[in-house]
């Protein structure tokens, strides 16, 4: 036990820290080096008699039912505390809907009657992790890869950059290949798909695909237990099931593309400092080989066309942060949670005086002060 | 009528507006109303381990971060494991000779081993241990130390933030005066003023922040080796993603990385009512236990209903359906069957005001009813079939265990009442589908039954009960699907 953890015993109420991720959600208390539990972000509910994911929902009702299903499920089977009076951090990507973080602290604040919520943007907490001032965050997470530049602990709102290039879309190819290589809709599980994705799967280096063609014939092919009888994983599937995060074919959406343009929408002064302080994190970044191959196509890329004349990084370097990739954006939430005693958290009284949250995206708490738009 | 796997045919309106079945749903008697999982607020009571059934208090399950200290999970399939003894060979001492092994009594050793998946703690190097619970070798978190080192660092820079903020202040209403000061030439004073608050010096924080190394971005990503995509994979040696989620500190990617885990804890949790503070429930501390000290469950206060039979609904028809009543309270009941628009909306209001009301108000903490707003809603009811309000209102009486051996008497029946017995009735009631009824849809009838209840709360000074009420309830009866 470190000598902090010992501190966070003796104080009164420890915080606890909430990443609330689209498959898989995060808990546990501040000031610990890893979450107390990582569970997919679904629980049973009676109604229906089956698990139902937390972000499937169809109206503000709903969501509101699942979070408080989901929050009960998390204080009173996993991190077993009593959520009244105790702060709470949450973790949450800065292109959060605004429907879900007002249901979130209305859950929490009214429902479960917290007494403080601290908000925590994923790629601030991601920055934490490391100690740098200047830091791109690179986040692939279950839906959506983002890429969001941190200069010394703001986030530059105006170059950040979204694409649905996260372990959804790895599943759905794979998936697809499958199906190509069995000849049969085999219709598996998310579950199943992700497990061959995890065990099976990996990203081959850019002279490796290069000389390995569509055909990949040289990549061992597994045979994949199931109830039903084996499933062969060609090792084309194995090895070109993450390739959409690199396809350059769709309007440069690929990844590597969203990264440079995020550095090319910085301000000048910055893109050096951010190409050499990369940080590639998240669930999905856990692929073997996909930072590699990412820190390659990087490299290649600046310098072909589009970046060719605009942007003049010469150096890419990356960072690791000290936590496992898929839980990177919680412990920057544990540290920051830890450290400010908070202090910064949003109290209960005062949401319930005005229940509205700051938000980057609302000109009310942006405006500047000495803006003629600007309300006290 | 609740059943563990098959559809809850009887729901019960709560109050917040949630239709449940009438085992999940409480019943307050301090508040007279029906409470349930979604409006009432949790607590947690004790921690135990559900395997060894040992309780733990619970500042000693927060110091083992709620794992218990004896059992342990097997990290492949998670069935608990179990231990096993074995005798361990004497050691061979070549330069003993033979004569000395035979004088030892062979060592018993224990190991870890999970019955169901046969994983045991010697698949991966983990040394027998002499005795049979504990002295596992435990694992640190392999990033606790750089962890520790930014905590260090952050909480430097915070305290940095606050004495500066402090500092500010202090210069904004310092009031200078004509001559200098020894002590304020010299800044003891500061360095006082943290000692008295138990702060650190600057210096210490300052050190935290100038020793911190910041992480060094390397240009060098470790890639897959050459060879990579032509080896074999064997599947049996790479561990699953529930695997790898279930120790979040280490992730191990090989099956020869796996570790016992400990056993988390489990709770037992109170309810308590959200208008007034009472508990709902309360367990008994010992886990082996399943009983109450306190259990205010609906199914104790609430006469329960039972379907006997139904005829088909056919949209336009008026169709029968059978009913059983049953009074669980022990005391007698009078019941009668209203419609679900006549039950009288009562609001959980505050009591006419009055001077002394509000004196008494301001001694005590205002009560926090914020919640209500956001809890408690208005449930649609369907409104396709329509019962038929029979004119009557009957009596029932109170639960008798001891009436289920005695030969029962001869009560007057009807052709709504078909049959009493003890503190149950069967009853016959029409209800009227609405021509408009689309055909598949699931018929679902509201009924409501207003109810004498005695309280048996006994009165406090302040509050004066009254011991009879009359209560409300509201029930859903699903009669299958609307047929042609």
């Amino acid at each position: 036990m470190t000598l902090y953890e010992g501190i966070a015993l003796i104080q009164e109420k420890q915080a606890v820290v909430l990443d609330l991720g689209t498959d898989y959600t995060k808990f546990g208390f501040t000031g610990e080096a890893a979450p107390r539990c990582i569970i997919p972000s679904q629980f049973w509910c009676t109604k229906d008699r089956r698990y139902k994911r937390v972000h499937h929902y169809n109206s503000t009702e709903e969501l509101y039912e699942n979070l408080v299903q989901m929050l009960h499920l998390l204080y009173f089977r996993h991190v077993l505390v009593n959520p009244k009076e105790r702060k709470v951090v949450v973790v949450e990507s800065l292109l959060t809907t605004t429907q879900f973080r007002e249901t979130l602290a209305k859950v929490l604040f009214m429902h479960y009657e917290v007494s403080g919520v601290t908000w925590w943007d994923s790629a601030r907490a991601c920055a934490a992790t490391l100690g740098t001032p200047i830091v791109l965050v690179v986040n692939i997470g279950a839906k959506e890869a983002e890429v969001v530049a941190v200069v010394h602990g703001v986030p530059v709102v105006h170059a950040i950059q979204s694409e649905p290039l996260g372990a959804q879309t790895l599943h759905d190819n794979l998936a697809r290949m499958l199906d190509e290589d069995n000849n049969a809709q085999l219709n598996l599980e998310p579950s199943v798909i992700e497990d061959i994705k995890v065990r099976t799967c990996f990203v081959p280096g850019r002279q490796l695909v290069a000389q390995l063609g569509g055909q990949c014939s040289s990549v061992r092919s597994v045979q994949y237990p199931r109830a039903s009888g084996a499933l062969t994983v060609s090792g084309r599937a194995r090895a070109l099931a993450a390739e959409p995060l690199f396809d350059r074919d769709r309007e440069q959406a690929s990844l590597p593309d969203a990264v440079l343009r995020c550095i090319r929408s910085c301000p000048i002064d910055t893109r050096r400092a951010l190409a050499e302080n990369v940080l590639v994190t998240g669930g999905g970044a856990a692929l073997p080989g996909l930072k590699a191959r990412l820190a390659c196509e990087l490299r290649h890329l600046v310098s072909q066309d589009p970046y060719k004349d605009s942007l003049h990084v010469a150096k890419f370097k990356f960072h690791s942060s000290p936590c496992e990739d898929n839980v990177c954006a919680w412990v920057g939430g544990a540290l920051c949670g830890a450290a400010d005693w908070g202090v910064r958290a949003a109290p209960r009284d005062q949401y319930l005086r005005e229940p509205r949250l700051r938000d980057w995206a609302c000109l009310l708490h942006n405006t500047p002060p000495d803006h003629h738009h600007h309300c006290p | 009528m609740a059943y563990l796997i098959q559809p809850d045919y009887v729901q019960y309106f709560c109050t917040c507006g949630q239709i449940k079945p009438i085992t999940n749903l409480y019943f307050c008697r301090h508040c007279l109303k029906v409470r349930c999982g979604f409006c009432i607020c949790h607590e947690v009571d004790s921690h135990y381990c559900a395997n060894c059934l040992e309780n733990m208090p619970s500042s000693e399950a927060r110091l083992k971060k709620n794992r218990c200290s004896s059992c342990f999970d097997c990290p492949s399939c998670f069935h608990t494991l179990s231990t096993r003894a074995t005798y361990a060979p004497a050691r061979q001492d070549p330069a003993a000779g033979d004569a000395k092994v035979e004088n030892k009594q062979p060592k018993k050793m224990y190991y870890l081993s999970c019955f169901n998946c046969r994983w045991t703690s010697r698949d991966v190097g983990i040394p027998d241990q002499p005795v049979a619970s504990g002295g596992w070798p435990e694992r640190t978190n392999p990033f606790a130390n750089r962890f520790g080192q930014l905590l260090e660092y952050f909480k430097a820079i915070a305290q940095q933030e606050k004495q500066d903020k402090l500092d500010k202040e202090r210069k904004k209403y310092a009031i200078r005066g004509k001559y200098i000061t020894l002590t304020d030439k010299t800044g003891l004073t500061g360095a006082m003023a943290r000692t008295t608050a138990g702060l650190p010096s600057s210096e210490s924080s300052s050190s935290a922040i100038a020793n911190f190394v910041p992480s060094q971005a390397k240009e060098e990503v470790e890639e897959l080796p050459e060879d990579y995509h032509t080896k074999e994979v064997n599947l049996k040696l790479i561990t699953t993603m529930p695997q790898r989620l279930a120790s979040p500190e280490w992730q191990a990617q090989l099956v020869s990385r796996l570790q016992p885990i400990a056993r988390p804890l489990s709770v037992k949790r109170s309810q308590r009512c959200r208008r007034c503070d009472h508990n709902l429930t309360k367990p008994e501390y010992n886990p082996g236990s399943i009983k109450f000290k306190i259990e205010l469950l609906a199914y104790y206060h609430v006469p329960e209903v039972k379907i006997i039979s139904f005829e088909t609904i056919k949209p336009g028809c008026t169709t029968e359906l059978l009913l059983k009543l049953t009074n669980p309270t022990a005391h007698e009941m009078q019941i009668s069957i209203i419609q679900p628009d006549e039950v009288p909306e009562v609001e959980e209001k505050e009591e006419p005001k009055s001077i002394e009301k509000s004196l008494e108000k301001s001694l005590n903490l205002e009560k926090d009813t914020s919640w209500r707003q956001v809890i408690e809603r208005k449930p649609l009811l369907p409104t396709t079939i329509k019962l038929h309000k029979p004119e009557l209102s009957f009596t029932l009486a109170q639960r008798d265990d001891a009436a289920e051996y005695d030969d029962d008497s001869h009560h007057e029946t009807n052709d709504i009442i078909l049959w009493r017995k003890s503190n149950k009735l069967a009853l016959r009631l029409k209800v009227t589908t609405d021509e408009e009824a689309k055909v598949g849809s699931p018929a679902v009838a509201i009924l409501a039954l207003q109810y004498s209840y005695r309280n048996t709360v006994p009165p406090t000074a302040n509050s004066p009960q009254t011991r009879d009420h009359v209560l409300y309830t509201t029930v859903a009866i699903h009669l299958g699907t609307v047929t042609q």
